[in-house]
């Protein structure tokens, strides 16, 4: 297959009819990692869950496309066996179903009903994504999420991306939460991946999970909008020096005047 | 509901019915049909009783068809019209007597009762492997069947029982379940009620459990557009022992009515009541449960555990947990609980590519595990996961 691209344009979501993603562009390919850094409430969770498919979020104008393919008429499982992921930054609880049967569900309904993945083959596999990423194989049959530390959840998504295999990735603040070894732990799982055949779309605050996973573009989304790009160096431009003087520069007021 | 409006059924019909049995067993009818004069119908805010189709059903009853697997040396299982002409004394001292005569519809079983299921394990036998019986139920008839299983002092035993019938047919069910726990055995009775869709059955559950005896229900309804199935258990003597794990899934217009009530008459008895119910459709659920504890039965304990997935909005639970108690030296409680599938599980699921109908079926699944996890019998705990797994719409 070719290299993937997800493709965004001028995209705009609402919240209960209050517009939040406000008109923004951005295309991934395979082999890019992407950064989006930005201010608290700015919408860059809206923005990957719009593009997840998420209820409650509306989208009110723009496209937004993987492979040509439009993911806007897509439900949110047809998003996903496309080949789109979302770490969530607040991935859900499953009571009584163990993350081993969880992820083979997730498999095999990718690869459709008459092609399963022989079991034991299946546990191979998620024995060995799990000692790569250092996550202890008893979680294999907990329940989904239930009762594990937040960093736990985090390192649970990376576990689900490196067995789905998506095309394309979206990271919520993988790293918010994790420590130090952690967050290393992580960036190798996406680094593990990191291909032609895989891009990547890193949301974060923080620098540091970019100096394991280098980004090939860093964004800045203010407002609802990209409002600046740059390659690595802007992320650290921000890192060291904050928002404010991006805002100053643009002549962006502060979001909570703006909302009030 | 006055009875005076009823004319169902008539001494004609219960002595067709009778025939050439036992002349207690006539006896028993009569003075059934006697009774029935002066009983109403159940009183009920949620079921109407008077329209459903098993009140007065105004036919005599056919008998249902039953297959039942072979047994050890030893053990009966059979038709019960045959039992009454094999074992007549085996049945004498139990059947009809186990089930009380509070409203019509058990008078107008005991009058009419036809057909249905004997299971006998004699005293001392340890059965390795459940005994497996069905009730079929071939047409839009009127049946009154009943299952008497009588578990001998110090047996184990585990009889399975399937209700069944042709997709597209409406039978009404009047029927009864009658169990006897002799002292120290240990019993269970499992139950898959898979009815047709247009099937409406009153299904009582009587059991006593004598000492240190224990019995275990295991009751699966999936079946049958109306199902009112009340189970009670009698805890007799000291140290008896009663365990309900039920489990319920009803789609479309389904109207379940279900009650488990734990009588603690012996002491140091203990109940424990778990029930999972699944609702989708327009369904509609009506648990009761109820812990009744005697004076003086001391060192009782009686739990009740109930909750109710709702897979749809128009679905509807009532859920009425009980406890009346009569005696302090106890330890009793109940928890019961309704709730809708969280949309937030639902996206997080679909987000990995599983279709809606697969995750909704996980969840149905997650949700049954902790009573799944409860029941020791593999093939029993596959089979209820499967029908669910069947069951779930989208
Ligand atoms: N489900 C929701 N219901 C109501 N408001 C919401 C919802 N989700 C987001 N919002 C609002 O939309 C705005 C953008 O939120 P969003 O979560 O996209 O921000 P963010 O950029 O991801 O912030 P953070 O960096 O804090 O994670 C915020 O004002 C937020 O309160
Ligand atoms: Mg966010």
């Amino acid at each position: 297959m070719a290299r993937p691209t997800l493709e965004i344009r001028e995209l705009r979501v609402g919240i209960d009819g209050r517009e939040i993603v406000k008109g923004l562009d951005l295309t991934v390919r395979g082999g890019e990692v992407h950064a989006i850094m930005g201010p608290n409430g700015t919408g860059k969770s809206t923005l990957a869950s719009a593009l997840m498919g998420h209820p409650t979020y509306e989208v009110l104008g723009g496209t937004a496309t993987l492979d040509g393919e439009n993911l806007l008429e897509m439900g949110v499982d047809e998003r996903a066996r496309a080949g789109l992921f979302l770490a969530m930054q607040y991935p859900a609880e499953i009571s009584g179903v163990s993350t081993a049967n969880f992820l083979r569900t997730a498999v095999n309904a990718r690869r459709g009903e008459s092609d399963p993945m022989p079991v034991l083959k299946f546990h191979r596999q998620l024995k060995e994504k799990m000692e790569r990423l250092s996550i202890d194989p008893a979680f294999a049959e907990r329940y989904v999420n239930e009762g594990f530390s937040g960093g736990e959840k985090k390192r649970n998504e990376i576990l689900q991306m490196s067995i789905l295999q998506p095309r394309i990735a979206i990271l919520d603040e993988i790293d918010s939460g994790l420590d130090i070894d952690a967050v290393k732990i992580v960036a190798q799982g996406v680094n593990d991946m990191l291909s032609e055949d895989f891009g990547v779309l890193i949301i974060t605050h923080y620098q540091r999970i970019l100096n394991y996973i280098r980004p090939t573009n860093v964004h800045v989304m203010m407002q609802g909008r990209i409002v600046r790009s740059g390659g690595p160096e802007l992320a650290e431009q921000l890192e060291a020096r904050g928002y404010e003087w991006l805002r100053e520069e643009l002549g962006i007021e502060e979001p909570l005047s703006q909302e009030a | 509901m006055a009875s005076d409006t009823l004319t169902f059924p008539t001494r004609a019909q219960v002595e067709a019915v009778s025939g050439l049995e036992p002349q207690w067993l006539r006896d028993r009818r009569l003075e059934a049909l006697e009774e029935s004069a002066a009983l109403a119908l159940p009183m009920s805010k949620t079921t109407r009783f008077a329209d459903a189709a098993f009140v007065q059903a105004g036919a005599a009853p056919s008998a249902p068809e039953v297959q039942a697997a072979d047994v050890p040396a030893g053990v009966i299982l059979m038709d019960l019209r045959e039992a009454l002409g094999e074992h007549p004394d085996l049945l004498q001292p139990h059947l009809l007597t186990v089930l009380e005569r509070k409203n019509l519809l058990h008078a107008q079983h005991a009058a009419l009762t036809a057909g249905g299921i004997f299971c006998y394990v004699p005293k001392d036998m340890e059965l390795t492997g459940p005994l497996r019986a069905t009730l079929n139920f071939t047409g839009d008839a009127y049946y009154a069947p009943h299952v008497l299983f009588l578990a001998g002092p110090r047996s184990r035993c585990d009889l399975i029982v399937e209700l069944v019938g042709e997709d597209g047919t409406s039978p009404a069910i009047n029927g009864a379940v009658e169990v006897v726990a002799e002292e120290g055995a240990q019993v269970r009775y499992i139950e898959f009620q898979r009815l047709p869709g247009k099937a409406q059955g009153h299904w009582p559950r009587r059991a006593t459990v004598g000492r240190n005896a224990s019995l275990t229900w295991i009751l699966n309804d999936i079946g049958a557009r109306l199902q009112v199935a009340d189970t009670r258990t009698d805890l007799i003597g000291d140290g008896a022992e009663s365990r309900v794990l039920a489990t319920f899934f009803g789609g479309r217009r389904q109207h379940f009515d279900f009650r488990h009530v734990a009588v603690h008459v012996g002491q140091h008895t203990a109940s424990d009541t778990q029930a999972r119910g699944v609702l989708q459709g327009r369904a509609r659920a009506v648990y009761n449960a109820n812990t009744v504890i005697r004076p003086h039965a001391i060192g009782t304990s009686g739990w009740q555990h109930e909750h109710t997935l709702m897979l749809s909005e128009t679905a509807r639970a009532d859920l009425v947990p009980e406890l009346e108690i009569d005696e302090w030296d106890v330890k009793a409680g109940h928890a019961a609980s309704a709730g809708p599938v969280d949309p937030m599980q639902l996206y997080f699921m679909m987000a990995r590519g599983i279709p809606e109908v697969e995750a909704r079926r996980l969840i149905v699944y997650g949700f049954l595990s902790s009573l799944l996890d409860s029941i020791p019998l593999a093939e029993v705990r596959e089979r209820i996961a499967q029908l669910f797994h069947e069951k779930v719409e989208v």
